[in-house]
């Protein structure tokens, strides 16, 4: 226990949840720590089980079975005692409809039990400071786009104080700068020693700001590590080659490409190693081609684009980007699974 | 109850006076049974003639009975509102929210209720004033006749309150819930007292009435307003006390297994 208290703020351990005795479990036995004073991210497919496991931490929902400790205390029989020091951002939007910004923040500041008014107008002028909310100030909820109601939405989570913030997809309709600014805050309330759990399908996001990362995919943890470790571990070698041509690309040499890079990769898993290789095409004149083996295959598709008469304009070759390792991750899952 | 607990579910009733009700409901609870009390009332006055009503020892003229009776139908129809927090909680995401925060569905409902009982009494208490002009001739009001006429109002919430959050957490749309509500309360406000008294009826609409709680809540209410308490008036209030907290506990257990 002491363990707990002293380096992890969450512990999950085991942990079930099935909806219906009948039914399969969208949480399968997870377990997994997270350490005091950093962002752990939590990513996984659609319906892979994030927000279900994002309920249980925050006391929503009951688990069929297992455990989960915050702040080294059983979560289920000290709730309202940790319920008092996390903050939540749920995915789904939560406003007052009849209030302004300013008198939604304040109502969630005197919920929180800032009851000093002079104190809490303080709070509420830092806040809409800090995430420019100023110029919405005297607008109604219900007036508001969906983007403002959500900076607001997040906004107001920084009315108390806290030593946990669950964020689910707390940047769904945000404009970069403002999502930029979001992480920006994220980061420096970490600094000072606040515990974040954040779950995204952006993973430029969880990159920037996560410090450990979880995978879920159908109820299970299939991948946990560091960013960089992450792609260390699953990256497996592979690297991204950015064509950029002056042409526009057709079928045909899109066809080449494909079978050209699948024969090579085949030649190679007969040899008991298997390449992982992706084309995606971005445009008409920008191709991503993610393979193990950079060094071998570079110069096959140079030969095919110059037999095809096409002129480069540029070429990237980049480690792979934690989106690349995800869906690799992911997508080795779903083939093991069948 | 803990200190602490009282001072979250006031927070919560506190939050939904300032956030959850729309303002014009609050204009209409006071309108609606003004509107009764004045054109109804001196029309069906007119259409009776000087033959008063009796209730008990004492006669009264139908306008001071009716805005008696108004003041209980008030009750009822300012319940509704715990159900409607609940729906506007439940599409503007503050349901979920409030419950990742330091209160429990426990509190959240103690909270609408205490929120109708305050809605009940103070629109209770601006209908008896402005209706005062309609009955000041017949109201005798005595220490022992307030305390029922408060106790009709609270406990009256508390059915009703409790009522229209068991329709909440059952119906699954909100055209639904209104239908549903608006059809039970048509049935609830004219097969009751409220606006006629039950004497001389054809006796199985005499025990439709009686099978009414808005007609306790309504009969509790008049009888402390005019100072005419029984040993009949007791059984009611025992009967609604009975009623009111088996209602409670139902709504409580259909919003603990509410799905958020």
């Amino acid at each position: 226990m002491s363990k707990f208290q002293n380096e992890y703020c969450i512990s999950v351990s085991n942990l079930k949840k099935q909806y219906s005795r009948n039914s399969s479990y969208v949480v399968n036995n997870i377990t997994f720590n997270v350490k005091n004073g950093t962002v752990f991210g939590f990513l996984g497919p659609n319906g892979a089980g994030k927000t279900t496991t994002l309920k249980i931490l925050t006391t929503i929902l009951n688990p069929s079975s297992g455990s989960v400790y915050i702040f080294g205390k059983d979560l289920f029989k000290n709730q309202l005692e940790i319920k008092r020091r996390i903050g939540v951002v749920t995915q789904n939007p939560s406003y007052e409809a009849n209030l302004t910004t300013e008198r939604a923040l304040d109502l969630y500041g005197m919920l929180w039990g800032i009851r000093d008014k002079k104190m809490r107008k303080g709070k509420v002028n830092e806040v809409l400071r800090t995430f420019e909310l100023e110029s919405i100030r005297n607008s109604k909820n219900d007036e508001l786009s969906i983007g403002q109601r959500r900076r607001v939405q997040v906004a107001r989570e920084f009315m108390h104080e806290m030593d946990l913030l669950f964020l689910d997809e707390p940047t769904v309709g945000l404009d970069p700068s403002a999502r930029r600014q979001l992480l920006d805050y994220i980061k420096v309330h970490v600094k000072s020693g606040l515990t974040v759990f954040f779950t995204t399908h952006i993973m430029e996001e969880a990159e920037y700001l996560c410090n450990e990362i979880a995978i879920i995919d159908k109820g299970k943890i299939i991948a946990f590590d560091t960013p960089t470790g992450l792609k260390q571990k699953y990256g497996g070698g592979a690297k991204t080659i950015e064509l950029t041509f002056k042409d526009t690309l057709d079928e045909f040499f899109m066809n080449l490409l494909k079978a050209t890079i699948n024969k090579k990769n085949s030649n190679k898993d007969s040899g008991n190693n298997r390449s992982k290789s992706y084309i995606d095409v971005n445009g008409k004149h920008t191709i991503t081609i993610t393979v193990n083996n950079v060094e071998e295959i570079i110069s096959e598709i140079l030969q095919i684009v110059s037999r095809h008469g096409l002129q480069i304009e540029s070429i990237a070759i980049n480690p792979p980007s934690l989106e690349e390792v995800f869906l690799s991750i992911v997508n080795d899952d779903n083939r093991n699974g069948e | 109850m803990n200190m602490l607990i009282v001072d979250r579910i006031l927070l919560l009733a506190y939050r939904n006076l300032v956030a959850a009700i729309d303002r014009i409901f609050l204009i209409w609870q006071i309108a609606f049974p003004v509107v009764y009390i004045f054109v109804a009332g001196y029309a069906y006055s007119a259409m009776i003639g000087d033959q008063g009503i009796s209730l008990g020892s004492l006669t009264v003229s139908y306008t001071s009975f009716l805005t008696a009776g108004m003041i209980g139908f008030n009750v009822m129809n300012g319940s509704t509102v715990a159900g409607a927090i609940i729906w506007n909680d439940k599409r503007n995401g503050m349901f979920q929210q409030l419950l990742v925060m330091p209160f429990s569905k426990a509190q959240y409902i103690i909270s609408n209720l205490i929120t109708i009982i305050l809605i009940g009494l103070a629109s209770a208490a601006a209908i008896m004033i402005i209706g005062l002009p309609t009955m000041y001739e017949d109201v005798k009001i005595t220490l022992w006749g307030i305390p029922y006429t408060v106790y009709a109002l609270v406990i009256g919430s508390i059915f009703f309150g409790s009522f229209t959050i068991i329709l909440s957490t059952k119906i699954k749309s909100s055209e639904g819930y209104n239908v549903i509500s608006n059809g039970l309360f048509l049935f609830f406000a004219f097969v009751s007292t409220a606006f006629y008294p039950a004497q001389g009826l054809p006796w199985p609409l005499s025990v439709a009435f009686y099978i009414n709680p808005l007609t306790y809540i309504v009969d509790i209410s008049r009888a402390g307003i005019f100072s005419q308490i029984d040993m009949f008036t007791n059984i009611q209030v025992l009967v609604i006390t009975l009623l009111a907290a088996v209602v409670f506990m139902i709504a409580t257990k259909s919003m603990v297994r509410m799905k958020v």
